[in-house]
């Protein structure tokens, strides 16, 4: 008894942090709490009411009462699939995002996963991977709907990476450091979104794109695709693809926010310093979060090859000149 | 010439083409009537679409008259300048309907011609997708629209 | 039916009947990557046999079934049957019937533009929000048209000769007050999606059609409108009030996708402008002229066109000594503009995420063409 009393005082902070902020809890409650306000403010905008009857007139029940509801519902397995791949391709997608979100930092202590500094290339590593999730589900689902999902993922993610990490890069060079703590030290007196405001533009359209958000989801595109990758799912396979596009959602958010909105930084409130970073670092996070929901309902959405146009033709040759005014704002020393 | 009303368009085709068709006739305004022979049917389909504009295709049926034991099938066409309205029409045997396909003239009279053959019988030499357009592909046979259809075709 | 065949590298995608965007059609899709190698319509799933229906009615009976042939703009279809009817039976139709004819007619025309163009919205993937706006401005007409006939959808209100109820007391007053709010929303309706730049982008361009092709291929109503023709049957022959009222005919150059929805959601004001006249100028008098339940008609015919939502009808009706027509036969507008939609692919470079734009631009409902 005494082990584990010493174990969980000992190990308070990371334990806190696995399952707390920003781990476990933190996805989840983000997930829910995202998805329910997104159905209820998208309705509203729609003269409907949205989630009505579980919890109240709020319904705020209504998300675990649609997972529990998930997890009762048979998984309909299609002749001919490669069944290992197809169930788990939704786990994966909908845990490998997570991975990135430990590396975020809420605090200058308050970070999981520091790797000795490196956090943005593994940020870029880690979320690298995911386009080849929705590739490998819509391979194996054995439906031409999916298979077209699939490949639309493909081009889609392929022309958005790279203007996001060249703006990465030109954060970090700005910065000094691919440490993502000191990147929102640096951020103390101005944040990045400032001076780097072509960069700041083109990392929040490659947050929606990557995301596979509303004007950019057309591999989820319903109207033509079904639902694209998503198509064959069914069951809790389906509830963790959707799960998925939230926890993707989140971590590219944070990201954003570290690095082009002065991540923790804000004015101390409540008089403990770790806390009101931990409350502004939040804020911040759901402000672009309503933002982007705020953009799903307005816009509608764009086709593939424009969507490819956007990311090859403005979206990279714009990141190349905010990384060569980075550098040249760094020459000068005015950084 | 295109913009003509409907008298002098009667005038006009019975005078040039008096031998190919049977009669052309005013129903009402913007309403003309040409019943063709069967064997001028595309010269005079040609001359309708060239000469006198009539370029769009509005649809085709026919109509089963099986007391007179003759099928008529119908071509609406319409002049989008003078904007009459033309049934040209012709009349084939009720055992053998068949007649060359105006797709050649109106590209979209593909569908219309498609509908009376699975609905009439009709048969349209020449055209080039003659598959059903409106009935299942299970059908047993018969012709719906003829007055002496009692029923699909028994299962076998 | 028995499909075309295709080679290897040609993937063929059945936009199926079960599918959240097809509408009661199957349309196959031949993909090269993301173009369209050649489109193949299904047609079918809602044949009902609508012309041999009608032809063991009689002629007063007739109107429910036809009615029916197209849930959405039906009182223009009732109307094409009712006027060849009376045409044939030669039955005079007195003025007031005609004024209130067109206002019927013209309400849901509204109805309908405001569906379709909802559905045009939703298929560039807008998330329904202005399906669901164009749903809640539909109710109010059809609230009022359910005060005036007794049902929202298939109205059955014309009889050869006349219709069937006069308009209640104030009914005029309340006309003019949804005109007037219909108008407030067409305001917003433009700036929030017409002038929305990605609606725009994804429905400039789509779909071209030609007038030349437009006309050979046989297009009508708003697809030839938005083809730069200016061909509306309601100009052309006028019919019921039509002659009495002052409308434009709206055309638009650009021959795409966005100019046959420009044109739609500029007729909507065209037709509140007429239900406002007649609103305010419907004469007095009879609204019907008697016509017996059975009626026996002599040897004729008659062809009656309509401008409904969707395009030109035409009605060809045969009678022969007897109480029920000799042959009625229907000519649909969305028939012709599936085959349009077919040959589009080949006329103009299409992928597959512009069917859905283009077929509802064409504003193709298969309960019309499949009668």
């Amino acid at each position: 008894m005494n082990y584990v009393v010493d174990f969980l005082t000992l190990n308070a902070k990371p334990l806190l942090q696995i399952y707390v902020l920003p781990g476990l809890a933190f996805v989840l409650v983000f997930s829910i709490v995202a998805v329910w306000f997104e159905r209820k403010f998208l309705a509203r905008a729609m003269l409907r009411v949205g989630p009505y009857y579980c919890g109240g007139r709020s319904g705020v029940l209504q998300l675990i009462a649609d997972f529990l509801k998930l997890f009762m519902k048979e998984i309909i397995v299609p002749e001919d699939m490669n069944f290992l791949f197809f169930a788990s391709m939704p786990v994966l997608i909908a845990t490998l995002p997570a991975l990135t979100i430990i590396l975020i930092p809420f605090d200058a202590n308050w970070v999981l996963w520091n790797i000795g500094g490196l956090g943005l290339p593994m940020f870029f590593a880690i979320a690298g991977i995911a386009p080849l999730i929705p590739v490998f589900a819509g391979w194996a689902s054995n439906n031409k709907y999916s298979f077209i999902g699939a490949f639309r993922v493909a081009y889609m993610y392929i022309s958005a990476e790279i203007p996001l990490v060249l703006c990465g890069a030109a954060v970090a060079i700005m910065a000094g450091s691919f440490n993502l703590v000191k990147i929102v030290q640096a951020q103390q007196n101005m944040w990045f979104a400032v001076p780097q405001f072509i960069g700041f533009v083109i990392f929040f359209l490659g947050v929606i794109i990557e995301s596979e958000r509303a004007p950019f989801d057309i591999p989820v595109a319903e109207v033509e695709l079904v639902l694209g990758w998503r198509t064959e799912y069914s069951g809790i396979l389906f509830g963790f693809t959707m799960m998925a596009e939230y926890v993707m959602f989140q971590a590219w958010t944070l990201l954003f926010v570290t690095l082009y909105l002065g991540g923790y930084n804000g004015p101390v409130i409540f008089g403990s310093v770790m806390l009101s970073h931990i409350i502004w670092m939040l804020v911040k996070f759901s402000v672009v979060v309503v933002l982007i929901i705020l953009i799903r309902c307005i816009f509608p959405r764009l086709r593939l090859d424009q969507t490819l146009e956007l990311g090859w033709k403005y979206l990279t040759p714009l990141a190349v000149l905010n990384l060569v005014f980075v550098l040249a704002l760094k020459l000068w020393g005015v950084y | 010439m295109s913009s003509v009303n409907e008298a002098e368009f009667v005038d006009a085709i019975s005078a040039s083409h008096s031998e190919s068709i049977e009669s052309a006739t005013i129903l009402r305004s913007k309403r003309v009537s040409v019943v063709v022979k069967l064997e001028a049917i595309l010269e005079v389909a040609e001359a309708l679409r060239d000469e006198y504009g009539f370029k769009t295709p509005s649809a085709a049926g026919g109509v089963d008259y099986n007391r007179e034991d003759r099928m008529q099938m119908i071509y609406y066409l319409f002049n989008p300048d003078s904007k009459i309205t033309l049934t040209y029409r012709v009349d084939l045997p009720r055992d053998d309907p068949s007649l060359p396909t105006l797709t050649g003239i109106w590209e979209a009279m593909s569908f219309h011609e498609r509908e009376a053959h699975e609905m009439f019988g009709i048969e349209f030499e020449g055209h080039s997708n003659m598959i059903p357009l409106l009935i299942t592909p299970d059908w047993r046979g018969g012709y719906p629209l003829r007055k002496d259809f009692k029923g699909e075709a028994p299962a076998e | 039916m028995s499909e075309p065949t295709i080679t290897p590298d040609i993937m063929r995608i059945s936009w199926g009947p079960q599918h959240p965007m097809s509408g009661q059609t199957r349309i196959l899709l031949d993909l090269d990557g993301e173009k369209i190698h050649k489109i193949t319509a299904d047609l079918g799933f809602t044949h009902r046999g609508m012309e041999k229906i009608l032809e063991n009615r009689t002629f007063l009976k007739g109107i429910i079934p036809i009615e029916r042939m197209a849930m959405i703009d039906t009182p223009n279809i009732g109307i094409g049957y009712v006027m060849a009817t009376e045409e044939v039976l030669g039955i005079e139709v007195p003025e007031r019937a005609n004024w209130i004819r067109s206002l019927v007619c013209e309400m849901s025309r509204i109805s309908s533009h405001l569906y379709a163009f909802g559905l045009q919205v939703e298929a560039t993937g807008f998330f329904p929000a202005v399906f669901l706006w164009t749903t809640a401005d539909r109710v109010l007409l059809l609230d009022l048209l359910e005060e005036l006939t007794g049902a929202r959808f298939s109205y059955n209100f014309f009889l050869p000769g006349g219709v069937m109820k006069d308009l209640p007391e104030g009914f005029e007053d309340r006309v003019i007050e949804i005109v007037h709010y219909l108008r407030r929303r067409f305001k917003d309706y433009w700036t929030a999606m017409i002038e929305n730049v990605l609606f725009e982008i994804r429905c400039n361009d789509v779909g071209i059609l030609t007038p030349e092709n437009a006309i050979r291929l046989g297009a009508c109503g708003p697809v030839v409108r938005g083809s730069g023709q200016p061909i509306d049957v309601r100009r052309d022959e006028p019919y019921a009030a039509y002659a009495d009222l002052d409308f434009d005919v709206i055309t638009e150059p650009a021959c795409d996708s966005m100019a046959r929805t420009k044109v739609r959601f500029r007729e909507i004001g065209e037709s509140l402008k007429m239900m406002e006249q007649i609103a305010n100028e419907i004469p007095g008098g009879p609204i019907r002229t008697r016509f017996p339940l059975f009626t026996r008609s002599k040897p004729g015919e008659a062809y009656s066109r309509v401008e409904t939502a969707r395009g030109e009808m035409g009605i060809h009706m045969f009678t022969n000594v007897g109480m029920n027509p000799y042959r009625v036969k229907i000519n649909s507008p969305s028939l012709r503009h599936m085959y349009i939609f077919e040959r589009l692919c080949e006329l103009d470079r299409m992928t597959m995420a512009d069917v859905p734009v283009v077929v509802n631009s064409l504003d193709v409902w298969y309960l019309d063409a499949d009668r």
